[in-house]
């Protein structure tokens, strides 16, 4: 402070700035608190004081309904608690095989091999189709419909094989142009310098490029995987009796909606990890870029 | 406060049934568009509930049941709403008058709406493809081995779990078309459905590619007591007014002879044991 006095000019410029810049930290922290608490007030308010906050609360909200939604019925059916983990065995295989699978797929569109023209074409067709159906419609016709046709195993396996194949097919289409965004984003001279250190084609791509590739595309991956998380409630169409629909048959038998909380609640708690983690690579991921630009 | 006053009327008129008379002339009052009769069912309405996915042409059991309520209420007019089972039963206002769509009663439902009085006392029966074992192996044992699938929320699925009690847990679709899809891909062995509905889906619906009909009605259980009810806004004060018109409806003959019109064809199933 004291050289503020000395060069009364220069000196607010240098430090002025800084001292707004905490001051007005300060400020708009107290102004988040603020507006949050005020939210959270009027969502309250909202829930208890409606005409008709006390169905509203008993119809969603209600913790003796969500308990038993979340145990199951005397009869045995309906558990919300073991119907997710119906949704996370499905998801943990389906990832795993979207990962391999995309990866494969992006490969072959970028490839420049006049040999690979057929699969390239193949490979786009795949994508633009399986992108453009919604996954709903997928379920039917691969849960279904290969049934349907019957031939051999193919044809007798459990919805669940049939939802996991579904959601592989649909998901790989979308992570294979995350994948084949990354592919490009690694600059031309990577390559070039890479081969011209003796490296072959398999060994530029598995040493230089995909290390580079899978580092920036890790955000937009998890962020499908997320969704993918989600999507997997979708098999019930097949009579899998997963978190969701144990829940809506708990609320069909009871006609209260408490075991839809409980599920959603069961997703949150699968979902926000991944989000945050999410969060921290893409901040890692930007502070490392821009350390890098000084 | 005027719901709270039409309420308290409600309350007090139920102990003391209303009559049939006091019922016509106070209609308008009670309906939720005055001058109409709103009715709301689900889409697709089956066969042979409804005829033709058409409510509003009076064929059909449960169109024909509204008819002859509307009728026997004075109603001037009935309009036709769609109306999802899941909707139907979440709290607070319904735009509808009632709800007309194989909702069974049961106690825990009754917390959450209002029921009328049975209009259909209904059985459970099993409708499985003319190929799979089911048809000629049902004893009560035999019937524990199967695997079923039934659509979400119906009483076939209840049944399935109170009385049948199979080894492996019941397949559950969100509609019965993917149910019928599931039985149809020999997925499911059989689905546990009321006799009415069972008997179209085996007797028109379910068909190969070439037109010849592929399933049958294995057989139906005895009568647990399993009613259809109309569904109405929880203390809806029409409740008391559309019992005394059912009742009425029961007393004179009327039901008996639209079941006989409508579901009569049915009568010829044969009784199983679960």
């Amino acid at each position: 402070m004291s050289s503020s006095s000395t060069t009364e000019t220069v000196a607010p410029n240098l430090f002025a700035p800084r001292r707004r810049q905490l001051l007005s930290k300060r400020h708009s922290t107290a102004l988040s608190i603020v507006s949050t608490v005020i939210f959270v007030a009027v969502v309250v308010a909202i829930v208890f004081w409606a005409p008709g906050g006390v169905t509203f609360r008993h119809f969603f909200f209600d913790p003796h309904q969500m308990w038993v939604a979340f145990t199951g019925n005397h009869q045995g059916l309906a558990s919300v608690g073991k119907g997710i983990l119906t949704n996370i065995w499905m998801f943990c295989l389906c990832e795993v095989l979207v990962l391999i699978l995309a990866l494969g797929l992006a490969w072959i569109r970028i490839s420049t091999s006049p040999v690979m023209a057929p699969l390239r074409v193949l490979a786009t067709i795949y994508t633009d189709v399986f992108r453009g159906i919604p996954i709903l419609l997928v379920f039917i016709i691969v849960g279904f419909g290969f049934s349907e046709l019957n031939i051999g195993w193919i044809s007798h396996q459990t919805p669940t094989f049939y939802g996991c194949t579904a959601i592989t097919i649909t998901y790989t289409a979308y992570v294979a142009e995350v994948y084949r965004a990354g592919l490009n984003s690694v600059p031309q001279g990577q390559i070039l310098a890479a081969r011209s250190l003796g490296l072959g084609q398999a060994a530029t791509m598995r040493r230089v490029i995909l290390p580079q590739a899978v580092r920036t595309v890790i955000p937009p991956l998890l962020n499908d995987f997320i969704s993918m998380q989600k999507d997997t409630a979708l098999v019930s169409i097949l009579g899998i009796v997963e978190a969701v629909q144990s829940a809506q048959i708990d609320a069909s038998q009871n006609f209260n909606d408490s075991g839809l909380v409980v599920a959603a609640l069961l997703f949150l708690a699968m979902t926000i990890p991944l989000t945050r983690f999410t969060d921290h690579l893409i901040a890692k991921d930007r502070t490392r870029r821009l350390a890098g630009a000084q | 406060m005027a719901s709270l006053l039409v309420f308290a009327t409600s309350g007090a008129t139920a102990a003391s049934t209303p009559s049939l008379a006091s019922c016509r002339a106070t209609l308008s009052t009670l309906e939720k568009h005055p001058g109409t009769l709103t009715a709301a069912t689900d889409n697709p309405g089956y066969t042979p509930w409804f005829v033709n996915n058409t409510p509003s042409n009076g064929k059909g059991y449960e169109s024909a049941v509204v008819y002859a309520l509307a009728k026997e209420l004075g109603a001037s007019k009935v309009s036709w709403v769609t109306e999802p089972f899941d909707a139907s039963y979440t709290p607070g206002y319904k735009s509808f008058d009632f709800d007309i769509n194989e909702i069974s009663y049961t106690p825990a439902r009754a917390k959450a709406v209002s029921f009328s009085v049975s209009y259909y006392d209904v059985n459970q029966s099993i409708v499985a493809l003319k190929t799979n074992p089911i048809v000629k192996n049902h004893t009560p044992a035999e019937l524990k081995t199967y695997q079923y699938g039934d659509q979400i929320g119906t009483t076939g699925l209840s049944y399935i779990q109170n009385y049948i009690k199979p080894t492996h847990a019941a397949r559950v679709y969100p509609t019965l078309n993917e149910a019928l899809t599931a039985l149809q891909a020999g997925q499911i062995d059989a689905l546990v459905i009321d006799t009415p509905t069972g008997q179209y889906m085996a007797s028109a619906q379910l068909t190969s590619a070439k037109g010849k009909l592929i399933a049958t009605q294995v057989g139906q259980f005895p009568s647990v007591g399993e009613h259809y009810g109309l569904l109405l806004q929880k203390g809806s004060a029409l409740t008391a007014c559309v019992d005394v018109a059912l009742n009425a409806l029961k007393a004179n003959g009327t039901l008996a002879a639209l079941q006989k019109q409508w579901l009569g064809i049915y009568n010829s199933v044969p009784f199983i044991k679960p």
